[in-house]
């Protein structure tokens, strides 16, 4: 649910962009708060929730389409088989019984192994200490909520208090009387590692032994607060709450210790699991307090000191996975892994083409596959209901399902391709002080998540009550979605929430619920629905394609006096919103997001808009700098308005060896960006054969984000962003033919391999600050990286993502002889025909050729 | 309906399948293997990599009509306590994000230590291109290989 306060906050902020736009700093973290409030209130529009806001969500057309990806198919009800008869055979011919809670049962003997789900109930009924809730809003005071083992009372309480504060974030605690602690973290971990790092935050100030605390996820419950995951949100929303949390508990056992003792409280410490009374000598563990300190008041939060960092143990501390153990064993749970007793699976067939009909089916030939037990039409495709998965697809494929071609046979990228440079028009004419006038333009494709665990969900769907299993980002959001197709009351419809095999914003739609939920309740019994890759490649929402315009003036002294740069694209958040980021101190900047919406379903995906928006400003920038006869580092030195954010290019630069030597075909490139509460630059070193091949070689990555509080993952979210923005600078896009996706598997949807993966360097500034975000930060600024690098190496600009090799083929011959590279070594793999090779056609429209610098190829080399 | 006889981490495991019918589902749903992952049923990902006679292979693409009487590894039998040199180096380093792909990478590296005790990056990168990890740890990985075949020294 979107907070009313987040959108004011928004509309003043926009009104103040609006009006004046470059010339005030822009507040990270508000932006950052908004960020995450728009990812959210996005996937609630996707998932048919209702939005507050929805003038600028495009909210329920938008939704419903996608949601039933343009399937225009009649529900048929019919009986087309004895359905539960085939159901009970097919129960009776499972090789094993499946114990229901298979899923969650670890070792209990390895505190390491944590469950990944449990039911409310069991949560509830398994304390035998005492339990602490915290229910901290994200804007308002602090309020303190206890709950007894099983007093449901108090969860109400925090659910009451929680639609006064608005959204909120809170977690529980548990110490049972052997001293082991369990920690209930709110939100979904999809690869982020927020299972890891909140988890931190309360083991920090609870003062306990990392090794031994338990984790466990938690259901949908207001209790817990806001429970979804994007935006680079999670840290930011848990950082006071969750360290409130635990040194709440840690104040609460200490006092019973101390009165337990009749000893004042303030000659009392708390270390790693014991209460100790230095004066005395005298101690006790925290299992022999806990009953006793849940039933003491809970102590004002005003009351409450937290940690200094001198004293933490734990966070800014590299800590690995709490998943790790599982993970490597292959006993870790994920969607796809939930096995409730007598469970069937399920492929969908799914229209052809966006907005195609079912025209027809052949059920019989399908379910004479073996193993088949249900063929069931439904608004989503034709669902194929089997024993096994293998059953499943084997069905689908007999199944010959045939679909119309749809209202958009017509479409492809072309078309997409012409309408967003018609919305994207003319930039802004410069004002009069312009002496040089600079003009490029940059187009990026659709990308799929591709996450490699496929959407899936499994639903086990009773008349009245209703059981999920579903990798996701939020998951009130998925109990919402549920219940409201079964028709049930939230509070029926049980939610776990499996390790999620990656995300990057696909799981934000829920989608694979509902079908569950709706194949479950037709065939009587729990339903696993499997997205299959080219399913998931194929039908689900994508990164949007864009097109953008920019032109830019420097007056005779090379300094910037406007920007105009209009992009258009069917951005996630609608149309008309301006856009500036605070990074450079520019006069005249402007910048405009123009809507052109397509058919193709687009959605939110790593970074969100600052995928689009970051890679073309970032180009440009080395586009202005040059026009300017300035080195990319200096220029953005001079114009970076933050003394952070220049200390961090410095830094990125010195690591990858900025105005050393370089090699023939080899260049240097830089880009920075702003967001999420964090900064950061990345620099990136790569080379460029004759006939257009790039390799990335280096990325040295520099990052502010505030207290990292697990440096591990701070780093591998910057790992992560190098091979999404290699990825997408080099070899990834969907296109569209026929009215439909032409990828559908990673054969021909060409992300990184590890032949691909260079050496990442990554410096992570000190920084007493609140933690900023990282999920998104480490991306957007790779890909420009590295065509500000390739224009380096080779003197071609490339204007399209991702680069292809016929874009830079021959750059070799097209090198001006003014600026004969130094040739520190030979031509990597030289070819006698390079040489000879002309230089790229200057009328192909997707190449700007830019005049060189008089001063020499940018990156070095001088 | 055939049935089938494997031995699976060292067990005998008889199933009645169709022939045509990939390991990697016998597994997941016949014997509740879940560890080999599904990413692409193509063969084209690793997510779904197990040992066929100490074999690194596809189970995806692997028909169960090639395989009666096959002796096959997982992930969860590639060592009694998860002590495999490369189980300890994966979380020593950390590789893990969602891990998803790191079961299908690590019994592919497996195999690759058994025949190459210490590979160079070349010789990692070309086993481990045949997988995908879409959260892009292989700069992990690759360090997770050099130290597990440094400690089998």
């Amino acid at each position: 649910m979107r907070d009313r306060r987040g959108d004011e906050e928004f509309e003043r902020e926009s009104e103040s962009r609006r009006a004046g736009v470059m010339g005030s700093e822009v507040d990270s973290d508000n932006e950052s708060d908004h960020e995450f409030d728009q990812a959210m209130a996005w996937a609630a529009a996707r998932n048919g929730e209702t939005v507050v806001a929805a003038d600028r969500i495009e909210s329920d057309d938008r939704a419903d389409e996608s949601a039933e990806n343009g399937a225009r198919v009649q529900v048929d009800d019919r009986t087309d088989v004895d359905v539960a008869a085939r159901v009970d055979a097919s129960r009776a011919a499972r090789p094993a019984a499946v114990d229901p809670l298979a899923f969650d049962s670890r070792d209990p003997e390895s505190p390491r192994r944590p469950a990944s789900v449990i039911t409310r109930r069991r949560l509830l009924q398994a304390a035998a200490g005492f339990q602490i809730g915290v229910v901290v809003s994200r804007f308002d005071s602090t309020k303190w909520l206890i709950g007894r083992p099983g007093d449901g009372a108090a969860t109400a309480d925090a659910a009451a208090a929680l639609q006064e504060a608005g959204s909120a974030v809170g977690t529980f605690i548990r110490i049972d009387p052997s001293g082991v602690c369990t920690i209930i973290t709110p939100k979904p971990d999809i690869g982020q590692g927020v299972r890891t790092s909140l988890s931190m935050l309360v083991a920090e100030e609870l003062e306990v032994d990392w090794e031994a605390v338990r984790i466990e996820q938690a259901p949908p419950d207001g209790a817990f607060g806001g429970q979804g995951v994007g935006g680079s949100g999670s840290i930011r929303q848990g950082w006071t709450p969750l360290r409130t949390a635990g040194a709440t508990a840690r104040t609460m056992l200490i006092a019973e210790a101390a009165e337990s003792w009749g000893v004042p409280a303030s000659e009392c410490e708390a270390r790693v699991g014991v209460v100790h009374h230095p004066p005395s000598g005298r101690e006790l563990s925290y299992g022999d307090l806990a009953a006793g300190a849940g039933s003491r008041p809970v102590p004002p939060a005003s009351s409450i000191r937290l940690k200094s960092p001198a004293e933490w143990r734990i966070i800014s501390k590299a800590t690995g996975r709490v998943d790790n153990e599982d993970v490597v064993r292959g006993v870790a749970k994920f969607g796809l892994d939930a096995r409730p007793e007598g469970m069937l699976h399920a492929v969908i067939a799914r229209p052809t083409a966006i907005g195609a009909v079912l025209e027809s089916t052949d059920e019989t030939a399908a379910l004479a596959v073996p193993g088949v037990v249900a063929v069931v039409v439904m608004p989503e495709g034709v669902g194929v209901v089997a024993q096994n998965t293998w059953a499943a697809i084997k069905g689908r494929e007999a199944l010959r399902a045939r679909w119309s071609a749809g209202p958009h046979a017509e479409l492809d990228s072309a078309a997409i391709r012409r309408d967003l440079i018609a919305a994207a028009g003319e930039p802004a004419a410069m004002p009069g002080g312009a002496v040089t006038i600079v003009e490029a333009s940059y187009e990026l494709p659709f990308l799929a998540h591709a996450t490699m665990e496929p959407m899936n969900a499994t639903v086990d769907a009773r008349a009245d009550r209703a059981e999920v299993w579903i990798p996701n980002q939020n998951p009130p959001s998925v109990q919402g979605s549920v219940a409201r197709q079964l028709g049930l009351p939230n509070a029926a419809v049980t939610v776990h929430t499996p390790l999620g095999g990656g995300s990057f914003g696909r799981r934000a739609g829920t989608e694979a619920a509902t079908e569950a939920a709706r194949l479950s309740r037709r065939v009587g019994a729990p339903v696993q629905v499997l997205w299959t890759r080219d399913d998931d490649m194929r039908q689900g929402f994508f990164r949007p394609a864009s097109h953008h315009v920019l032109r830019g003036g420097l007056d005779a002294d090379g300094r910037p006096v406007g920007w105009s740069h209009r992009a258009a694209f069917d951005t996630p958040f609608g149309a008309g919103r301006p856009w500036a980021p605070g990074t450079y101190s520019m006069p005249g900047f402007q910048a405009d997001m123009i809507e052109s919406s397509t058919p193709v379903s687009t959605g939110i995906w790593r970074s969100v808009d600052h995928s689009n928006l970051v890679p073309p400003t970032e180009c440009f920038i080395d586009r202005l700098a040059e026009a300017a006869g300035m080195d990319p580092v200096a220029f953005r030195l001079a114009h970076i308005r933050s003394e952070r954010m220049r200390h961090l290019v410095e830094v990125a630069a010195e690591r990858i060896g900025w105005g050393g030597e370089l090699q023939f075909g080899f260049g240097r490139g830089i880009a920075v960006f702003e967001g999420y509460g964090s900064r950061i630059a990345q620099a990136a070193e790569v080379s460029v054969t004759p006939d257009g091949r790039v390799r990335v070689h280096r990325m040295a990555c520099a990052v502010d984000c505030g207290v990292a509080i697990n440096p591990g993952t701070v780093r591998a979210q910057i790992e992560g962003g190098v091979a999404d923005g290699i990825s997408t600078a080099l070899h990834a896009e969907i296109t569209i033919r026929g009215g439909a996706v032409v990828q559908s598997n990673y054969g021909d949807y060409g992300w990184l391999r590890i032949d691909g993966m260079p050496e990442v360097d990554i410096y992570i500034a000190e920084s007493s600050d609140a933690p900023g975000g990282m999920g998104e930060v480490g991306y957007p600024a790779v890909s420009p990286a590295i065509f500000n690098a390739i224009y380096s190496a080779t003197g071609i600009a490339p204007t399209r993502f991702p680069v292809r090799a016929a874009d830079l083929a021959g750059w070799a011959g097209a090198v001006p002889p003014t600026a004969t590279p130094t040739a520190v070594e030979p031509t990597p793999e030289p070819t006698p025909e390079s040489t000879t090779r002309p230089g790229p056609d200057p009328s192909d429209e997707h190449m700007i050729f830019m005049p060189r610098a008089e001063t020499g190829r940018t990156g070095g080399a001088r | 309906m055939p049935t089938y006889t494997l031995t699976v981490n060292g067990e005998p495991r008889s199933f009645d399948a169709t022939d045509d019918m990939p390991l990697l589902w016998a597994l997941r749903d016949l014997l509740n293997l879940t560890g080999a992952k599904y990413g692409c049923g193509e063969g084209v990902c690793g997510a779904c990599t197990v040992h066929l006679d100490g074999e690194a292979v596809r189970s995806c693409i692997t028909p169960l009509r090639l395989l009666d009487g096959a002796r096959i590894t997982t992930i969860e039998g590639l060592s009694d306590d998860g002590d495999h040199p490369l189980q300890r180096a994966w979380v020593a380093e950390d590789v893990p994000q969602c891990g998803y792909c790191q079961a299908g990478q690590i019994m592919s590296a497996a195999a690759m230590l058994v025949k190459t005790s210490s590979p160079d990056d070349d010789q990692i990168d070309a086993v481990m291109s045949e997988h995908v990890c879409r959260c892009g740890t292989y700069q992990r990985i690759r360090a997770a290989i050099h130290r597990a075949a440094a400690e089998v020294k």
